[in-house]
């Protein structure tokens, strides 16, 4: 693939080790502004210990971390978010005692104007507002964001997670298994969510195990197996008999019936 | 998403109203309650002595109250963290001794009393800060729990007050009793300083950043650390505040009493933890009203106080704090398998492609 353009996120030969386990092993791969990658594999894949280096939640042994070609060395969360990358956990990433407006605003508080500012008061009020109003954009819209997190349901909390990530991110997106957990409807409305962020130029990588959502909405898949990646090719090549056979490793047995691009 | 609607809530809330219904909803107000059981509670020692309402026994009963809530407010901000603080009861007693050690000295050498005061408070909240920092260190650093790193404090603590002492009140200085027994009304000076202090650091916690931090490492301290918050340097200011508030409320004893005893503060973090318990916030951490941690510790004032006031002995008080502790943990029980936590295990997806389909 010559792609002259430059990546908006490139790793190059990550490896990390839980203990004596190679959970990541020589890990490299890009995702380019306005493309949604689908990171898939099985359980125990290295997926989500991927996103959590991404996301500088965990730190790697060994590899290199480019955002807009520039090279980064995350210390803490902190560092990739003001790099301009956003994660959506899966299922951990609000405070459900928090209300909607103060998680989407979580760690990028709006403060009162004047002394009471800097004296460290926020604007509630503007917040729960503004949080609505950024919501809408990516076309989520809640009931009352003076309510908290723990009384939504389980779609409308996934939908809050997922417009606070894409209503904050600049570069980068990663979406932990956004599609979990809710009804077939409101997975549909994910999908357009991501369509919605990659319009808008972001570089989309989506998780999941749910290989129609993936073959429906990604521009390119990357598939991880034991830590490896194993595949990495436009989505038009893949068929679901032959994801799913790269997933688990059948392909190495038995060819693939069509082969990729 | 265009179809979050609220229409499973409405179906939820028809259920709750056909079930146990009203009864719950008022129930499930815990401050209402304390507003309920505090008139109980007044009337109730009222009627057994009359005098339990006047002047003197209520300027009593709020500057011993003051002196709870600010201990309680320390407390408060280590629960809504997900935390305990166990040493905050020793904090006070070695704060308060070393405190009227400089505080002695600079009474022999004829120091100005207001300078012996200011000094005095300075000094107990930099011992309770430095005892603060100790737990910061052991649990942020050590990754000791809280609950076994405080222990080590209290332990720790109580022992050094009685080495510092041998055992004996420290000092003897009578000024200090009469600024805390004078006032405006029924306002000790001590009170009117707290009470202000109090209400500060309750807008901070519920209006603050910090304060918002606090709730949601609490709440969910990954998400906070997602989120970007430093969670460990939150974690650690917030035991260095608890010590801070511990220590004044060392001095607060010193004035009482007009001397550093070893016993002061003895049980208090017991005491503080009931009125946080019992003013609503969960001890698990992220939720938690500052007026509900107040109405608790004057609650546990009224009690205390009470009972000393109808001559029932003291130790009676223990029995009573216990089962004031058992109904609010049975009330926060209720609320919770009737309210949010019946919502949050509800198979949420399947009712909303239900109502959905409508």
């Amino acid at each position: 693939m010559a792609d002259e353009r430059v990546p908006a996120l490139e790793v190059r030969g990550i490896n990390k080790y839980y203990g004596g386990v190679h959970a990541l092993s020589d890990v490299s791969f890009r995702a380019y502004a306005g493309e949604i990658v689908g990171l898939v594999g099985d359980n125990g894949a290295g997926k989500s210990t991927l996103i959590k280096v991404i996301s500088g939640a965990h730190a790697p042994d060994a590899g290199e971390i480019y955002v807009d070609g520039v090279r980064h060395h995350w210390r803490s969360p902190q560092d990739a978010i003001e790099a301009g990358i956003e994660t959506l956990y899966q299922d951990s990433g609000l405070a459900p005692d928090l209300t909607i407006g103060s998680n989407v605003f979580l760690g990028r508080e709006k403060m009162r104007r004047g002394l009471l500012g800097r004296l460290g008061f926020v604007d509630q009020r503007a917040m729960e507002r503004e949080a609505l109003e950024d919501l809408k954009k990516v076309g989520i819209s809640v009931p009352l964001s003076r309510r908290t997190v723990a009384e939504l349901s389980g779609g409308q909390r996934q939908a809050v997670a997922i417009g606070r990530a894409i209503s904050w991110a600049r570069k980068v997106i990663l979406l932990d298994e956004p599609t979990n957990n809710i009804g077939a409807r409101q997975a549909i409305e994910v999908l357009d969510v991501m369509r919605s962020a990659r319009d808008q130029g972001l570089a989309v990588i989506f998780i999941s195990h749910t290989l129609p959502h993936v073959l429906e909405v990604t521009d390119r898949i990357v598939v991880m197996r034991l830590g490896r990646v194993v595949r990495d090719a436009p989505t038009s090549g893949f068929t679901a008999e032959n994801l799913l056979a790269t997933i688990t490793g059948l392909d190495e047995l038995r060819p693939p019936t069509s082969s990729p691009a | 998403m265009s179809t979050v609607n609220s229409a499973p809530e409405r179906q939820g809330e028809r259920r709750a109203a056909r079930g146990r219904g009203r009864l719950l909803a008022i129930l499930a107000n815990q401050q209402m309650v304390l507003v309920v059981v505090l008139i109980v509670l007044v009337a109730f020692f009222w009627s057994r002595n009359h005098l339990f309402i006047s002047s003197s026994e209520i300027g009593n009963l709020l500057t011993d109250f003051s002196g709870l809530a600010l201990l309680s407010v320390g407390e408060m901000y280590v629960i809504v963290s997900g935390g305990i603080d166990l040493s905050v009861g020793s904090t006070v007693a070695v704060s308060g001794i070393l405190g009227a050690f400089v505080m002695q000295d600079m009474l022999n050498a004829h120091d100005p009393q207001v300078l012996v005061l200011l000094v005095g408070t300075a000094i107990c909240a930099l011992v309770g800060a430095t005892v603060g920092a100790i737990n910061a260190l052991m649990i942020t650093k050590a990754h000791l729990a809280p609950f076994v790193a405080t222990l080590v404090m209290l332990s720790a603590g109580a022992g050094l007050a009685l080495v510092f002492t041998g055992g004996a009140p420290v000092g003897l200085d009578s000024t200090a009793i009469i600024f805390s027994a004078s006032g405006v009304g029924p306002f000790s000076y001590p009170a009117i300083i707290i009470i202000v202090l109090v209400t500060i650091l309750g807008l901070y916690l519920h209006a603050s950043r910090y304060g918002r931090y606090t709730f949601a490492i609490g709440s969910n301290s990954f998400a906070a650390r997602a989120a970007g918050i430093n969670v460990q340097r939150h974690v650690a200011s917030i035991y260095v505040l608890s010590g801070a508030l511990a220590g004044l409320t060392g001095m607060f004893f010193y004035l009482r009493l007009g001397s550093g005893a070893p016993t002061s503060g003895q049980d208090a973090e017991l005491t503080a933890i009931a009125a946080v318990v019992i003013g609503g916030s969960s001890l698990f951490g992220g939720s938690g009203r500052m007026s509900g941690t107040v109405l608790g510790a004057f609650v546990l004032t009224v009690v205390t106080d009470g009972l000393i006031f109808i001559n029932i002995q003291p130790t009676w008080n223990q029995v009573v704090v216990g089962a004031f502790i058992f109904f609010a943990a049975a009330l926060q029980a209720l609320r919770l398998s009737s309210g949010s936590l019946a919502r949050l295990l509800r198979p949420t997806s399947h009712a909303e492609e239900a109502t959905d389909g409508r």
